[in-house]
């Protein structure tokens, strides 16, 4: 499977490199390019968020042997809840990720380390579901579900042997 | 260990909600169903079950409330989480004091949610797994040995046909033909079987205390009732009451038990309260009620009120083709207890068991055969090891068989009054019937 990093809005390139150089080999290649969307659009005044439900709309069905997932700094929700990392169609191998609620509390490098990891952690889990994964009972599998940031930190940016087999089979 | 996928119902007017939720509920690895009012849930309920519903609680037509308590009588398993704005709080409030499981202010935090709904699985395990249990312990019911007999086969059919209605039902037959056993089955096949089963002997109290035994007391309702006493037929709640003997029940208490079961309330010995009761009941005697009510010691209202359906219990001498398999099946039960093997019956111990009598029933064949396991030492139980068999020459001299003979004369020198008879062996009356209960002694 290959993936497709798409910018919505502005992605630091260095940021966009680092979460694809980060994916694990599971993966066979990627690459990364941007997707002018007007995330006004999705926007929602009263609660000052993005509608994530809204906004993976806008990203185009991938061509076979791909996953599209969009990255954003926006902060994002769905109607139904006050805030997510990210969604996707489960199965339908499209997704987005916001790294608004997984930014790093310090300036240092150590904290900037942990903040690239935690999105990658956070694409590497929605690329999971894109391809039919559900929630994983593995504490440090990346598709354990994480619903804070220091949660994040806990797993790594991989999937757990039974996750792998899962994928195997699908 | 969950045995089967959860399956939630969202079911809200809003599409963005419904979808979203399911979305989110999938990626969990539940199996998620949506439904865009009341009327498609109940349809989608009935036609895929669901163990879990987040219900929002306003919508137009049916709303969560009404759609909860269709669902209470749809699905009784099912849990309710009501989704609500802050504006409705209070109603959701109210769905709480009906039965919901819990309620969620929108929008939901992601982490409170979740919790939420994985509390509700686990319910929903523990339910499926209590569910599995009980109808472990259902199909483990007790099995009525009856030899294939035509007088038992008939039995076996009067209680399949009686044990899924609620009509009372009296069991007739001497003492030691298995009522109770009957009874047992009849509770087991029927309802109520995972309801409590509930026996009282009436035949073992005097009146005062088998008042306060079958309804209860509260303190300080007589001498020596120092605290509050939940009776016989409020602990039948749901379930069934087995009133052995019945017809040795005072003629008050026939008023009472009367009362109780055409109103479905009572009060405790000495309270004032009125509580409500739903059991079924089901009584036994080895006398003939026909000839009581005839001689004006049982009311005939009563007699009609528990014989709605009558099933007898033929004696073990009616049916001798029922004494082999019996006598097997006890052999079995015995030796594997005592941890014994004895493969069987030596021809003469047979034929003694068959050509015997049998006054004390089934009971006597049991006891008979306990003992018999417990003399034999070789590969067959013998004649000889048969109480009612006396080798030629010698006597038996075990306690149990001196005890029973005690028992049996000093009842005769009584006149059968258990009473007085209790207080010459200096032993109260309980005792005394279980003893005759043990060797099979009945009284005439």
């Amino acid at each position: 499977m290959n993936v497709r990093l798409l910018g919505l809005g502005e992605v630091p390139p260095k940021l966009a490199e680092a979460v694809l150089a980060g994916l694990p080999r599971s993966f066979a290649g990627g690459e990364i390019g941007r997707l002018p969307v007007a995330l006004e659009n999705c926007y929602d005044r009263t609660r000052a968020q993005v509608d994530a439900s809204c906004l993976i709309e806008r990203i185009p069905d991938p061509e076979p042997g791909w996953s599209a997932l969009g990255l954003t700094g926006v902060d994002l929700f769905m109607p139904a809840l006050t805030y997510v990392f990210g969604i996707s169609h489960l199965g339908g191998r499209r997704g987005i990720v916001s790294w608004f609620r997984l930014r790093a509390e310090e300036e240092t490098a150590e904290a900037q380390a942990r903040f690239t990891r935690r999105i990658t952690t956070e694409v590497v889990h929605e690329l999971g579901h894109g391809m039919g994964l559900v929630h994983c009972v593995v504490p440090d599998c990346a598709m354990h579900r994480s619903l804070w940031p220091e949660g994040v930190d806990l797993k790594r940016p991989e999937y757990c042997p039974a996750c792998l087999a899962t994928l195997a089979s699908l | 260990m969950m045995t089967m996928p959860v399956r939630i119902l969202v079911v809200d007017d809003e599409q963005h909600i419904r979808n979203s939720l399911a979305a989110w509920f999938r990626e969990e690895g539940y199996e998620v169903g949506v439904a865009a009012s009341g009327r498609d849930a109940l349809a989608a309920i009935a036609r895929d079950g669901t163990h879990i519903l987040l219900v929002d609680i306003k919508m137009p037509g049916m709303d969560g409330l009404e759609l909860q308590r269709k669902v209470h009588e749809l699905a009784p398993d099912a849990t309710i989480i009501i989704m609500t704005a802050y504006a409705s709080v209070e109603t959701a409030v109210q769905a709480l004091k009906e039965g919901a499981y819990d309620y969620i202010v929108k929008p939901f935090d992601p982490e409170a949610v979740s919790r939420l709904v994985r509390k509700a699985a686990e319910r929903y395990a523990l339910l499926a797994e209590n569910r599995a249990l009980r109808e472990r312990i259902a199909s483990a019911s007790p099995a009525l040995i009856t030899g294939g007999s035509p007088a038992m086969t008939k039995v076996i059919e009067l209680v399949e046909q009686v044990a899924p209605t609620d009509t009372s039902v009296l069991i007739t037959g001497e003492s030691g033909t298995g009522k109770e056993l009957v009874a047992r089955l009849i509770h087991a096949r029927s309802n109520r079987r995972f309801g409590p089963f509930v026996v009282e002997n009436c035949g073992a109290l005097a009146e005062g205390l088998l008042e306060s035994e079958l309804f209860g007391h509260e303190r300080g309702a007589f001498t020596g009732a120092v605290g509050r006493h939940r009776g016989k037929v409020e602990m039948a709640n749901e379930g069934t009451l087995f009133l052995d003997e019945i017809g040795d029940v005072p003629a008050r208490v026939q008023v009472d038990l009367l009362r109780v079961l055409q109103e479905h309330e009572f009060k405790r010995v000495g309270g004032n309260e009125t509580i409500k009761v739903d059991f079924r009941l089901v009584t036994a005697t080895h006398r003939d009620l026909e000839a009581e009510v005839a001689s004006g010691r049982f009311r005939d209202d009563f007699y009609f009120r528990i014989n709605v359906f009558q099933i007898p219990l033929p004696p073990l001498r009616e049916r001798p083709g029922d004494i082999s398999a019996l006598a097997e099946h006890f052999l079995t039960k015995f030796s594997t207890q005592m941890n014994r093997r004895i493969s069987g019956f030596s021809p003469d111990a047979m034929a003694a068991l068959v050509g015997y009598p049998w006054p004390g029933n089934v009971r006597e064949l049991a006891n008979a055969i306990e003992r018999a396991v417990v003399l034999c030492h070789g590969e067959k139980i013998e004649a000889g090891h048969f109480p009612f068999v006396a080798p030629p020459g010698s006597s038996d001299h075990s306690l149990a068989t001196i005890e029973e003979a005690h028992i049996r004369q000093v009842l005769a020198a009584c006149s059968h009054n258990v009473a007085q008879a209790a207080r010459e062996l200096d032993i109260d009356r309980v005792t005394l019937y279980n003893k005759m209960k043990k060797f099979g002694i009945e009284r005439p």
